[in-house]
């Protein structure tokens, strides 16, 4: 049998409190990202159902598969729905859309939602992007920052590490803290070096001192969090009113469920981050199900 | 309109027919200090030579680690399409550009070539004599290859076809200072784009007959209003990209755009000085502007001029000249409150991501124009 580590558990879920037959207003957010997707439906603007997958190789596919997941056995059926709005990498691929918005409203708006009303800083580490977006208290988007265009450094990497590791890509933060001391950071974020950077620290000899398995993976984790802070130093200083930067943070995306990467984060920045009422990766679902209009 | 997009998009044909209607040279150049009114004024067309994105596999041993934009302009010249192209200039520039240069007259030695130093410090005390002097040794050099002595009379005539094309393409750029305006920043860019590979007497006859045109044109909806800031472009892509996301580019500081055209040589009994001081005291490119810093602060003006509610910062990955500069305005656009997006990008640009940071700017600033609301406050 063929293990796939970097495989990380799908999910869905609908609510048994909502009964979605006396909603007024139900709207859908459909997240196409370029590792996963998301679909989230909201009753009356509360979140009724959810589903949370891999995206694959086709875009489209991927949407309609979401969307059916999150209504699941509910006897909910894409026709009761008034609005579905589209987000994401790929959101330009869902069939029956209303509308598309951009990512960074999409995940300001769930954010709030996810996080409440005190969050002010949304830190999104995505398959292939990080996205710091700053909010003001009155819901709406102050200013962002996204990394470039190289996918170097996120999600999709720490699955190529969890394959090479032989670790469960939900086990990899947790190892990788289980280390006396962060050692050096890895030189890059490609993960096509990386690959290679890691295959040496595997080997013995190659360095003075070897590394043992943790301690590469702390190695590329420490690198993975640098540049996600590069992004973060960007709009640092900006003024949101009376809140700092410390206060307020929420993690989104398949990385907000990294420690390896969240508390070295929280630890370079001095913060502790908020706690999320559901699946951080749903910010962007959400935020678009309570866009659509 | 569609007769500059259709030039620009067959402006090799352009050049060789101009070439065999007049039977003059034509010359290639590569940045926007090059005094053009010079090589015009010995009856030489100057072309400038733009990146577009064909397939490569040779620049990659040839030129690692150049910008695309240099990559691409030796790989056309590889490719053959600029093989009606007699000579070739290079500035005092960035060192990619100097790089290509140096790679396409390795690579094609029959080639007339000619290095200009233009001072890298245009607001130094003595620039203007350097230029001057360096500007008399290019007149030697042109009448030498040409056979042809480049009088007075020619420099005169050359200067004034010259100042007509930027005073007609400022007033393109004044009819986007509107609220509504009549002409998009594509459309603009288009033209722009054109006249830097025609004959600029060509050039003006079809923009006079334009631009009335143009004044009677219904005006577009409103729209978020941009400033493009970063290295150079050779397509209006970005432009159609933000136009179709609900913004407009209504000015721009590009070494190919405004900066192409934002002053005039002042006429002087001393030509070349007039030349030479036309180019020092042009809107300095991200390279020259050293010590003063004057690049923040002209973005401002601009900005300020034409109303304008965000800037787009888009930079050629691996240029470094820009890479620098960003710093300095980050700096200004932060303390001044103007919102602004950066993005690195190639010849071509990469589609979603840029289309996700500008849509997200968009709506960013769109609710009740921000400006007014104090965004950031």
């Amino acid at each position: 049998m063929k293990h796939e580590f970097g495989k990380w558990p799908e999910s869905c879920w609908q609510s048994d409190i909502i009964d979605w037959k006396k909603a007024a207003k139900i709207t859908a957010g459909l997240d196409i990202g370029t590792t996963s997707c998301q679909a989230a439906v909201m009753c009356d603007g509360e979140l009724f159902a959810y589903a949370n997958i891999r995206t694959g190789a086709d875009f489209k596919l991927a949407a309609a598969d979401v969307l059916t997941k999150a209504l699941g056995s509910s006897g909910m059926t894409a026709k009761d729905i008034s609005c579905v709005t589209a987000t994401g990498f790929g959101g330009g691929n869902v069939a029956g859309a209303a509308q598309r918005l951009d990512e960074i409203q999409c995940h300001g708006k769930g954010a709030r939602y996810l996080f409440g009303k005190e969050v002010r800083t949304v830190i999104d580490l995505g398959g292939q992007t990080v996205k710091t977006i700053r909010l003001f208290g009155w819901d709406r988007v102050a200013d962002f920052k996204t990394s470039d265009k190289c996918a170097t450094g996120f999600g999709r990497n720490i699955e190529v590490m969890s394959d090479i590791f032989l670790v469960p890509i939900t086990e990899i933060g947790a190892k990788s803290l289980d280390v006396e001391k962060d050692p050096e950071p890895s030189s890059t974020t490609c993960y096509n070096f990386a690959q290679s950077e890691a295959y040496g620290l595997m080997r013995p000899g190659y360095r003075e001192q070897d590394y043992n398995d943790n301690e590469i993976l702390a190695s590329y984790l420490f690198t993975v969090a640098w540049r996600a802070l590069s992004t973060i130093g960007k709009i640092a200083s900006l003024d949101v009113g009376d809140v700092k930067l410390e206060e307020g943070v929420g993690f989104t995306g398949g990385l907000a469920k990294n420690p390896g990467i969240t508390k070295r984060l929280e630890r370079e920045l001095g913060f502790t981050a908020m706690e999320p009422k559901y699946d951080p990766m749903l910010a962007g679902a959400i935020g678009a199900a309570l866009l659509a209009s | 309109m569609q007769n500059f997009s259709q030039l620009f998009e067959n402006r090799h044909e352009y050049a060789k027919e101009w070439k065999k209607r007049t039977g003059g040279k034509v010359l290639g150049f590569f940045d926007t200090y090059f005094p053009e009114e010079l090589a015009y004024a010995a009856g030489i067309l100057p072309v400038r030579i733009m990146a577009k994105h064909y397939a490569d596999d040779t620049t990659d041993r040839l030129m690692y680690g150049n910008c695309y934009v240099t990559r691409d302009m030796f790989n056309q010249f590889n490719l053959g399409y600029y093989d009606y192209v007699d000579g070739l200039v290079s500035i005092e520039s960035c060192q990619w550009w100097y790089n290509a240069f140096d790679t396409t007259m390795q690579m094609f030695p029959n080639l007339w070539s000619y290095y200009l130093f233009t001072p890298d410090y245009p607001d130094a005390n003595r620039s203007k004599d350097v230029m001057r002097s360096e500007l008399a040794l290019m007149k030697g050099k042109l009448e030498e290859w040409t056979g042809k002595a480049i009088s007075d009379a020619d420099l005169d005539n050359a200067i004034e076809v010259y100042n007509t094309n930027r005073r007609l393409l400022r007033r393109i750029y004044e009819l986007r200072r509107f609220n509504n305006p009549v002409i998009l920043g594509s459309e603009a860019m288009e033209i722009m784009l054109a006249c830097q590979v025609m004959d600029k007497a060509e050039a003006n006859k079809m923009l006079e007959e334009l631009i009335p045109k143009l004044e009677d044109r219904e005006p577009y909806e409103d729209r978020v209003r941009f400033i493009l800031i970063g290295s150079e472009t050779y397509d209006a892509e970005l432009e159609k990209l933000i136009e179709g996301l609900g913004g407009n580019v209504v000015i721009d500081e590009l070494d190919n755009g405004s900066a192409y055209i934002w002053n005039e040589v002042i006429p002087m009994k001393d030509r070349l000085m007039a030349i030479g001081l036309r180019y020092m005291s042009k809107p300095h490119s991200a390279l020259k502007d050293n010590v003063w810093r004057r690049r923040p602060e002209h973005i401002f003006e601009l900005s300020e001029d034409f109303q304008v509610d965000a800037a787009i910062i888009a930079k050629q990955i691996y240029c470094h000249p820009h890479g620098t500069d960003m710093y300095a305005v980050w700096k200004l656009l932060q303390e001044r409150k103007i919102p602004y997006h950066t993005f690195e990008r190639d010849t071509t640009l990469p589609y979603e991501e840029t289309r996700m940071g500008i849509e997200a700017l968009i709506n960013m600033v769109k609710p009740g124009m921000t400006r007014l609301n104090g965004w950031s406050s």
